[in-house]
């Protein structure tokens, strides 16, 4: 104890010269997102202007702070001054933007985002005041874009551990209470209270009894658990060695898709600081608890993120899901008793046991406590990672956050390719486990995809049940050959050769695998289905009937034409189209060889008159063919 | 056994009592309630891939499977509600819409298999048969049983061309319907793991990974996946086409000395497959590619000898059994007895035998007899028998702690054995293997040491030494034999239930006898159990029968005495004979050259020497018997058909001709008869399944039975590959076994060079 005690003041010390900085600070947000919008090329820019300015100042590679859209973030902070923001920095920004506020001291208001402080600063606002931040309530993520994640004395310094410290002072029994308490539950998307989960483990019997994480965050545009752990992988080893006090679990797997490289090296990364620290191994912090943690990479099927199967995947099988009971908390890994929880779920454990459970229970509802990530994607003006508390409104998230959709608003996906799509009507929804399943959809994992005018339902639909259906182990019959067949279906509708009696087919199958599959992934495979019939179900009769695609998407449906009044001749799409379908001299009015276009879109997108005079190519949708 | 206490369930609002740690399915079919399954099967684990067998549970949320839902006190299960049934139908649905259905949903359906009132794109005299499995399927039976009468989905066909490479058997995947059973047959009953699942979704298939054939990934060819197929997918080469067979017995396999139990199936008085018995206490179903697949092809082989022949300068004569009769007992009276050299098989059954010596001894006057383990074993008979003849249970694996094989395969013979080692590997016995190639032991084991045959003995040596050291300490050859052994011999040292494996590769190997004497070491200081995998099919029941030079009736049995002397008559194989008598045996190169040689068996072997008289003999599927296994068992042979032309059984043979040499009171009518006369000569030979013990044996002049300086030298037969049937290789005449064979040599041989 007296060795961390230690270790914690010390850390506190660095972390405080840190803040009253002496020498100009240069933070970079470096996790994926960051690197893939040219972080990495920024860090090198920053090295060569303060070599060759013969400045000297730290770079701190931080994580995600959340505004993806606003990537690459480079934060400056001087001596005696704010930390100050700025966003979507290039190669051609960044000497302006140095020189201006490295050299010259004052920071470039025009090409800053925001400041760290407590008041605006030079004209600069809160960072937090931003509108996608305001109304966010950070607490899984409350590290990420400010520590160093390589850097196990920044999370001490931040009352990282402490929670732990708590936990082990308190028996096993009385952490679950806690837990309880705080009303957390699982936030992998079936939202089991976490408490139940570990008594049934607490008590089953067995001297080994394992602790896995589930890091295989597999839905297509979901990528929450990716920043956590690349942002503040501490918190989640912290919530691992609570959660595993807390059940008498003495092993960790953490199960990670290998497409997550930067997250594993950071894992690796924090798992050798802790053992250094006395974190990890035996007798952690003089307690009797000992506990390991071992980072098993996926292949990257998604089946593998469900509980059983990834057991199987860990032991060495083939990742295929198997029948439950008995449940994985009773035999699970090897056949010992096994609990598997998410990465937010551990991720929150740390901040209940550190503040309390009654902390906790100010945040949320009744029922569903606490708060959420989301990821935050599609046709939204400001995508990104956020967190809410849970019975926010959809309306919030989408447009105080989210700052609205591109065009106009259609559809909302929760929960990745098995939740449901959900329309207009439901804005005023509360985001919550049960809200959500009333209307038939899940919170899953956390995926929130905003669907606007130019999205096609039909395709959209076909598109998630496309992946399902790939994804599908192949064990059972209803998953495996009941969503072929609605993929199929779907297919035949958005190329114009669906009959009503598909639509009933299509819900029968839905309701078929629903009932009748063996895990997750099939029992809510046919959701985006499902809701689109209902919810949509005049966008699946206009393809039926009218042969007419309204979002322009299925291409058997719509024909290209050039607006004659509207071109200008310009000559841009004729540039474009690889099949030279479009033809004509400048300045005049276009031709459009329909037997020669291929529905590319190309010419569509490039289009620069569609501001200007509306659309200069417009996609009509075709006759019905008879 | 303890009796468990049974706990008391609701099934369809009927109060029933269960046995405890069932599933749901289990509990209905104990109760006679009809649940649909496909996936499921008993001795298999559960998968619950079909969901045809959902019910509702009370206080499980939507349709658990019943094949994988456990029981419990207090449940209460209901498995034919409406929704149920609906639910089922469109599972159904969906699955025969990934299987061709015509065979289920057609409108000629009834009157089709009366009348062939097909539609006339197919023969007239087959029908519309393109499944070979048509009234064996379980899909047909399912299909009836939900209440099917169509379906409404569009067909897939897959599209796979008909897997026909490997041997044995044929793949058809698009009749597949993914149940599994043949994975887990394959995976977690005989640990063999050749098949898996590839690909995902609608791909998903079966076979071995890396798209390679059977033999490639390591197939055993045991059939296992096979007789689980519910559908026609897996299907046997040689019977596919029969339809369901006429009947089944069970008979015993006489290929090896494992004795598994064999369900032979006949069609038209002609075995056309054989399947395992799950219930069976010796083999528990585990049976090889010989048991599996090498019969119906060796018993119906074009090869076989159909009547008596006699060697003329122009060529074979058929001649009728009379004139053969008396030809034998003109040739056989002709001679002194010391001009005789008779060679019984071991694979012949105990009343074979038993007439077989009687006939040595009372009606040819006690010449010379000879036996191909005689000849095999050379000097070293008397110690192969220490070992052989007190040989453990095959049951003590179970209990197994530690297990050594030495020189053992069990890829395409003695499966039962390698499984039971394979399985107590699993549960955590520690597996070692000691041989000269690789083994299929080896993937299971803790260690496997691979050297030279000759090398045997000193690396047994050094591991006794080891294991008595408890793995402390140095000793002097681990260096030598690299690896881990000081770490697995403090291991094996711990546990009072070891086990020793010896293979048939021993036996084939120069310095045998030093292995041999290593090998009582263990077993007499250390106490380990002997268990000893050998190719002499019946070799316990010549030595019970005394066909065996210098042994009397039922003399080495147990019967009050404690030891008994044994010395066998020195011979020298290879001196010139007048005449060769062979019963049963067709191993020309272990007899002498001779004037006359009456060979009496079923097939000949491939070789320039001609016999002059030729006697076609029955097999173990034409005529009842018994014969002992390796661990001393008595097992029945059932008589599945009739007489393969004009062939007859060996004892029919032989008391013929003592019935025209006039000599010895042969009145044997028909088993029965030779039966009782042992019973009443060999008091100790009891029913059939029980076990006979025998006496400890002290062998005068050490065993040395080749006169003078006669060496014989073992032939080198790497595995249980090279197995052969009264002398006859299965390859010669099983030609799955010669792909087999040859593929083991080519594979063994690009180790070799690999190396």
């Amino acid at each position: 104890m007296n060795k961390i005690n230690k270790k914690i003041s010390l850390a506190k010390k660095k972390w405080k010269d840190l803040e009253d900085n002496t020498e100009p600070i240069i933070y970079v947000g470096a996790a994926s997102c960051g690197r893939a919008a040219g972080a990495l090329e920024l860090l090198n820019g920053i090295d060569q202007f303060l070599v060759e300015n013969k400045v000297f100042a730290r770079v701190i590679q931080v994580g995600c702070i959340g505004p993806c859209y606003l990537e690459p973030l480079v934060d400056i902070k001087l001596p005696e001054q704010p930390r100050v923001s700025y966003n979507n920095v290039n190669m051609k920004m960044l000497p302006a933007i140095l020189k201006s506020h490295l050299l010259q001291g004052v920071p470039h208001a025009k090409l800053a985002l925001g400041n760290f402080g407590n008041e605006s600063f030079y004209d600069i606002p809160r960072f937090f005041d931003l509108p996608m931040l305001k109304p966010q309530v950070r607490i899984v993520l409350r590290n990420c874009g400010f520590v160093d994640p390589e850097d196990i004395d920044q999370y001490l310094a931040l009352d990282g551990y402490r929670g732990l410290i708590n936990a082990l002072k308190m028996s096993p029994e009385d952490v679950i209470g806690v837990v309880r308490q705080a009303g957390l539950r699982g936030r992998g998307g079936a939202g089991f209270p976490t408490f139940k989960k570990w008594t049934v483990c607490r008590n089953s019997p067995g001297e080994q009894k394992y602790l896995i994480c589930n890091a295989d965050e597999g839905d297509p545009g979901a990528f929450m658990n990716r920043s956590l752990i690349e942002s503040d992988p501490h918190a989640l080893l912290e919530g691992m060695l609570i959660a595993g006090y807390a059940i008498g679990a003495s092993k960790g797997i953490i199960y990670i898709r290998a497409e997550y490289p930067l997250a594993i090296e950071r894992l690796k990364k924090a798992i050798g600081q802790m053992r250094e620290y006395g974190l990890l191994g035996n007798k952690i912090l003089d307690s009797d608890f000992s506990f390991d943690v071992k980072i098993k990479e996926g292949a990257g099927a998604f089946v593998c993120g469900e509980e059983t199967a990834l057991i199987g995947s860990i032991e060495g099988k083939r990742g295929m899901p198997r029948s439950r009971p008995p449940f994985p908390a009773i035999s699970g890994l090897y056949g010992c008793p096994t609990i598997i929880n998410n990465v937010e779920t551990l991720g929150t454990l740390p901040n209940i046991l550190r503040n309390g459970a009654e902390w906790y229970t100010k945040f949320g509802k009744e029922g569903n406590r606490g708060t959420k990530t989301f990821s935050l994607v599609g046709k939204v003006r400001r995508p990104g990672l956020i967190e809410v508390q849970l019975g926010t409104p959809l309306r919030e998230i989408i447009f105080d956050i989210g700052g609205g959709v591109q065009k106009n608003f259609k559809a909302i996906q929760t929960g990745g390719p098995s939740g449901g799509c959900l329309s207009e009507e439901f804005l005023d929804l509360p985001v919550d486990y049960e809200s959500l399943a009333s209307v038939g959809s899940i919170m899953g994992s956390g995926g929130l995809i905003i669907m606007d005018d130019d999205t096609c339902i039909v395709d959209v639909a076909r598109y998630f049940l496309d992946f399902t259906q790939k994804e599908s182990c192949g064990k059972c019959v209803p998953c495996r050959v009941g969503t072929r067949h609605m993929v199929e279906l779907l297919d035949k509708i958005t190329h114009g050769d669906g009959t009503p009696e598909d639509l009933m087919a299509l819900r029968t199958l839905g309701d078929t695998i629903k009932r009748g599959a063996l895990c997750g992934l099939g029992q809510t495979a046919p959701n985006p289905v499902l809701t689109t019939l209902r919810y949509f179900r005049n966008e699946y009769l206009e393809h039926i009937k009218d042969g007419r695609c309204r979002a322009t998407v299925c291409k058997d449906l719509i024909e290209y034409r050039v607006i004659k009044e509207k071109c200008t001749g310009c000559q841009s799409c004729v540039r474009v189209c690889p099949t030279g379908a479009i033809s004509g001299p400048r300045s005049e009015p276009h031709n459009l060889d329909p037997t020669k276009c291929i529905k590319c879109r190309s010419c569509y997108e490039v289009c620069r008159f569609e501001a200007i005079a509306g659309d200069a190519i417009v996609i009509r949708s075709a006759e019905k063919r008879t | 056994m303890t009796k468990e206490k049974k706990i008391s369930i609701t099934i369809d609002n009927k109060q029933v009592e269960v046995r405890p740690n069932i599933t749901i399915l289990q509990a209905a079919r104990d109760n006679n309630v009809y649940i649909p399954s496909l996936c499921a099967l008993e001795h298999l684990p559960s998968y619950g891939a079909c969901r045809l067998c959902i019910v509702e549970v009370d206080g499980l949320r939507g349709f658990p499977t019943s094949c994988t839902t456990p029981v419990e006190a207090g449940m209460v299960v209901r498995t034919d509600t409406a929704e149920i049934r609906g639910l089922r139908q469109e599972i159904l649905k969906l699955l025969l819409s990934e299987h061709p259905a015509s065979c289920l949903f057609c409108d000629e359906h009834d009157e089709c298999k009366k009348f062939m009132g097909t539609i006339r794109k197919v023969g007239v005299i087959t029908g519309c048969r393109y499944c070979p499995n048509d009234a064996r399927c379980e899909i047909q039976e399912i299909v009836d049983k939900v209440g099917l009468t169509e379906t409404s989905y569009p067909v897939y066909y897959r599209g796979f061309p008909v897997e026909k490479n490997d041997p044995f058997y044929d793949r058809d995947y698009n009749l597949c319907i993914l149940c599994g059973r043949c994975i887990r047959v394959c995976n977690s009953i005989r640990f063999n793991g050749t098949l898996a699942f590839k690909q995902r979704g609608k791909l998903t298939t079966i076979g071995p990974a890396f798209d390679r054939t059977h033999l490639e990934a390591g197939c055993e060819f045991c059939g296992a996946c096979v007789s689980v197929c519910p559908t026609g997918a897996l299907s046997t080469k040689t019977s596919k086409w029969y339809g369901i067979a006429d009947a089944q017995v069970g008979t015993t396999c006489t290929f090896c000395s494992v004795g598994c139990r064999l369900l032979l199936q006949v069609k038209n008085d002609e075995v056309i497959d054989v399947l395992p018995d799950y219930d069976d206490t010796v083999d528990q179903g585990l049976i090889c590619v010989k048991g599996r697949f090498a019969i119906p092809e060796y018993v119906n082989s074009p090869q076989r000898n159909t009547t008596p022949q006699k060697l003329t300068p122009v060529g074979y004569e058929v001649i009728t059994w009379d004139q053969a009769f008396d030809l034998a007992a003109e040739k056989l009276s002709g001679v002194k007895p010391d001009d005789i050299l008779v060679v019984i098989s071991p694979q012949l059954s105990n009343e074979d035998l038993f007439v077989a010596q009687r006939f040595v001894r009372q009606v040819l006057g006690s010449p010379p007899m000879m036996s191909s383990v005689l000849f095999d074993l050379g000097n070293d008979i008397s110690s192969f028998f220490d070992l052989v003849l007190y040989t453990s249970t095959y049951d003590s694996l179970e209990t197994a702690q530690g297990i050594l094989s030495v020189g053992f395969d069990s890829t395409y013979g003695y499966t039962p054995i390698g499984i039971a080692a394979k399985r107590a590997a699993q549960r955590g016995a520690v597996l070692v293997t000691l041989g000269s190639c690789d083994s299929n032991l080896d993937m299971l084991s803790e260690a496997s040491f691979k050297m030279e045959p000759s090398r045997w003995a000193g690396f047994l040596d050094v591991f006794t030494d080891s294991l008595a050291r408890k793995g402390k300490g140095k000793s002097r050859g681990t260096k030598e034999f690299a690896g881990n052994l000081n770490e697995v011999t403090e291991a094996l040292s711990g546990s009072s239930a070891n086990v020793l494996i010896m293979g048939p590769e021993v036996i084939f190997s120069y310095r045998r006898n030093e292995v041999f004497e290593r090998i009582k070491v263990l077993r007499d200081r250390l106490g380990w159990k002997i268990i000893v995998a050998h190719p002499y099919t019946n070799l316990i029941g010549m030595l019970a029968m005394g066909a065996f030079p210098g042994v009397k009736p039922g003399e080495l049995l147990q019967n009050g005495s404690k030891s008994i002397k044994l010395g066998i008559p020195s011979l020298d194989p290879t001196k010139r004979k007048k005449l060769v008598y062979l019963v049963g045996e067709g191993r020309f190169d272990i007899i002498p050259d001779c004037d006359y040689l009456i060979y009496q068996n079923a097939i000949m072997p491939s070789s320039w020497r001609q016999p002059d008289l030729i006697l076609p003999t029955s097999l173990f599927p034409e005529s009842p018997g018994t014969t002992i296994n390796v661990e001393r068992r008595i097992l029945t042979l059932e008589k599945a058909t009739g007489q393969y032309m004009d062939s007859r059984a060996d004892w029919w043979i032989m008391t013929r001709i003592a019935d025209r040499m006039k000599k010895g009171k042969f009145k044997y009518k028909d088993i029965n008869s030779i039966q009782s006369e042992i019973k009443k000569q060999i008091p100790n030979f009891k029913a059939s399944k029980k076990k006979v013990d025998f006496v400890k044996i002290d062998f005068k002049n050490g065993g040395k039975w080749l006169k003078g300086s006669t060496k014989v030298e073992p032939e080198s037969l790497p595995s249980a590959t090279y197995s052969s049937y009264r002398g006859i290789p299965l390859a010669q005449v099983v030609g799955g076994m010669k792909i087999i064979e040859d593929w083991d040599r080519s594979s063994s041989f690009s180790d070799k060079e690999a190396q």
